[in-house]
């Protein structure tokens, strides 16, 4: 088992590093042009209006006290109003309003990966120098080299245009009222907490492409990373122990293979749940969703800084929290690691 | 192998010949008689072509400018326009090919970039340990921490829009470098462990001879391998600045702008091709480096090797 001392030891290695986040996002943004005094009150303002808001904000403190206030607000997740896009909203509660749109769509995106890259890097492994495995390891490489922009749209005009089985874009149909049933901003959990049917398959419908987008690569990339580590684990000592005693090879493959060649794919899954993240920023953009992604987007066109600030590091953030947790959940699988 | 021995017998490496050298080493045989990794190579090598095709070929002014007017609006694939022509009546195959150039041209220079600077300060941070090593490695850290697409972004606003693609390469350039960092710091550890770097030290040999001379020439496979996955990671992440609109200045017959374009305008009305032929030819192009960086990372280990037999 994991020592509460591991993760101790974990947590605090974390704090550098996330100093270091804030940092460096302080820094972008102070480096990025444009006044945001002048973004505020507007081209025609008049100059005292624009000297009163840059009062407001703090813009004419010295540096380092903009940036002590900055990290002691950032540490409660405190990151100013958004000044545009959503004028004198808070830049927490528009997070807490989005984030579970792309959080719903990264996890069932990584959902199908999981549940078919696994399988598939396995048989390949198995079936290693086979057609199969040819087939398998293609595919996959043909997976992770087809971008996430391309494949959206490819899959909105067969599935969307073509045969109409999906709809193009959005969450939900426009005809439903998703505020009135808001609990976690899970769609598809919430419909269901409320026990209002049509409105999951509509919710289902809605993300089924976006997640098999999501999915496809995730597939590819996990289906590559489970093979390698299945033809290594095949390989080893104790799995010819374990057929020389008499056990049949399916069984030897799936209780003494699967559980040490999960070790590295775990890290893959962990770390790529992450780039989904990230790679929300593309899926949410063609297909429409009101997610953190899209938000970001179109925050740094439109320069509203404190909601560029906030996703960025609220990304960061969560990022590093699913890196940790990968580490825990090695040391749990790998016992070696926890010394 | 020491690179001591290679220049004092450098005339008889002449006579041998360097392709036969070349070819009978074990990495590059494994790697030609990889049917994939060949055909990663045929792949690049058309891209390329049809890239230098373009620049000295095509002209740039028309392919940029809208030919509404002169040529058919969103006129679907026919023999007189291969790909289609686009909402600006602009005919999409020549800007699809002189898109390979940008691709090529700006996915070379952000692996390039951040080659060198993820070598160098992985090396520095391998060779000199301590302060110099913490600095390095956990400002590198702290890079590593971003999602690196979002990274990207938030670098790509500090830059001036005049910069058009230049933005994205600088931008990824410090998205990728501590990648490069990482790998290389990793085998510049193991390659100074060796007795040659301690004998040359003692020898009196002034660092930057023993990094330049010794350490670098045998971290060079990994660095190999690390530049040629990059290669297509940059080409799509250029392509997703610019689709999303950081990147290619309005117009620029890139491949981010052109799906862009074609997602934005075409693809609810039916025009399929306006952004069909520009995704194909970036994930053909992604392909082939895919292919070759993996067939090269499966030359270099030994018990891939093995596995091909």
């Amino acid at each position: 088992m994991i020592s509460g001392r591991f993760v101790l030891k974990r947590l605090l290695l974390l704090v550098p590093v996330l100093l270091g986040v804030a940092s460096l996002v302080f820094s972008i943004l102070h480096l990025s042009p444009g006044d945001p005094a002048l973004t505020i009150a507007g081209n025609r303002a008049s100059e005292e209006f624009v000297r009163q808001i840059e009062e407001s904000l703090g813009l004419n403190d010295p540096i380092w006290v903009q940036y002590v206030d900055f990290l002691v607000n950032a540490a409660q997740f405190q990151f100013g109003e958004s000044f545009i896009l959503f004028r004198d909203a808070s830049v927490t509660s528009i997070l807490i309003d989005k984030l579970p749109i792309t959080i719903e769509l990264a996890v069932y995106g990584q959902l199908i990966g999981i549940s078919l890259g696994i399988p598939l890097g396995i048989i390949s492994a198995v079936k290693q120098n086979t057609l199969t495995d040819h087939t398998t390891r293609v595919g996959a490489l043909a997976g992770i080299s087809i971008p996430i922009f391309w494949s959206g749209p490819l899959l909105i005009l067969l599935f969307a245009q073509i045969l109409g089985w999906f709809p193009t874009s959005g969450r939900i149909s426009a005809i439903y009222n998703v505020e009135a049933i808001r609990l976690t901003g899970l769609l598809t959990i919430d419909t269901l907490l409320y026990g209002e049917w049509e409105m999951f398959i509509s919710a289902v419908k809605h993300l089924a492409l976006p997640a098999t987008v999501i999915g496809i690569y995730s597939m590819a990339l996990i289906s590559r990373m489970m093979r390698s580590s299945m033809l290594e684990v095949i390989r080893q000592d104790y799995m010819r122990t374990a057929r020389a005693k008499g056990q049949g090879s399916k069984i030897t493959v799936l209780k003494h293979g699967f559980r040490n060649a999960m070790i590295p794919v775990i890290t893959v899954i962990g770390i790529q749940f992450g780039s989904l993240l990230g790679g929300a920023v593309l899926t949410e953009t063609v297909f429409a969703i009101q997610g953190i992604g899209g938000l970001l987007v179109e925050a740094i066109r439109v320069g509203d800084y404190p909601i560029v600030q906030g996703t960025v590091l609220t990304f960061a953030f969560l990022f590093t929290l699913v890196n940790l947790g990968v580490d825990i959940t090695y040391s749990i699988l790998d016992p070696r690691i926890d010394q | 192998m020491s690179t001591e021995t290679t220049t004092e017998t450098s005339d008889e490496l002449t006579q041998r010949g360097l392709i036969d050298r070349f070819r009978a080493s074990p990495f590059v045989s494994s790697l030609l008689s990889n049917r994939l990794a060949l055909a990663g190579i045929g792949i690049i090598l058309a891209m390329l072509v049809v890239a230098l095709y373009a620049r000295f070929f095509i002209d740039l002014e028309t392919i940029t400018q809208s030919q509404l007017g002169t040529n058919p609006n969103r006129e679907p694939p026919s023999a007189a326009y291969p790909f289609g022509t686009d909402g600006q009546a602009r005919s999409i195959l020549p800007r699809v090919a002189y898109g390979a150039w940008y691709a090529l041209l700006y996915g070379t220079a952000t692996v390039a970039f951040s080659t060198v600077l993820g070598v160098g300060l992985g090396i520095l941070a391998a060779y000199y340990g301590d302060v110099a090593d913490n600095v390095i490695m956990r400002t590198m850290d702290v890079l590593l921490a971003f999602p690196s697409l979002l990274l990207a972004l938030a670098l790509v606003a500090i830059f001036p829009d005049g910069l058009g693609l230049w933005r994205a390469v600088i931008a990824l350039t410090l998205v990728y470098t501590p990648r490069f960092a990482r790998v290389v710091r990793g085998a510049a550890l193991t390659v100074l462990e060796n007795e040659y770097v301690d004998a040359t030290v003692a020898l009196g040999a002034p660092d930057p001879r023993v990094l330049v001379r010794h350490v670098l020439p045998n971290c060079l496979a990994p660095i190999t391998v690390q530049s040629t996955l990059n290669f297509g990671l940059a080409i799509i992440d250029i392509a997703a600045l610019s689709f999303l609109g950081f990147g290619a200045a309005a117009g620029t017959p890139s491949w981010g702008l052109m799906l862009s374009n074609g997602v934005n305008l075409g693809l609810l009305t039916g025009d399929w091709w306006w952004s069909f032929f520009p995704g194909a030819a970036l994930a053909v192009t992604v392909l082939g480096f895919n292919l070759l960086g993996d067939g090269m990372r499966d030359a270099l280990d030994p018990r891939m090797r093995e596995a091909v037999d």
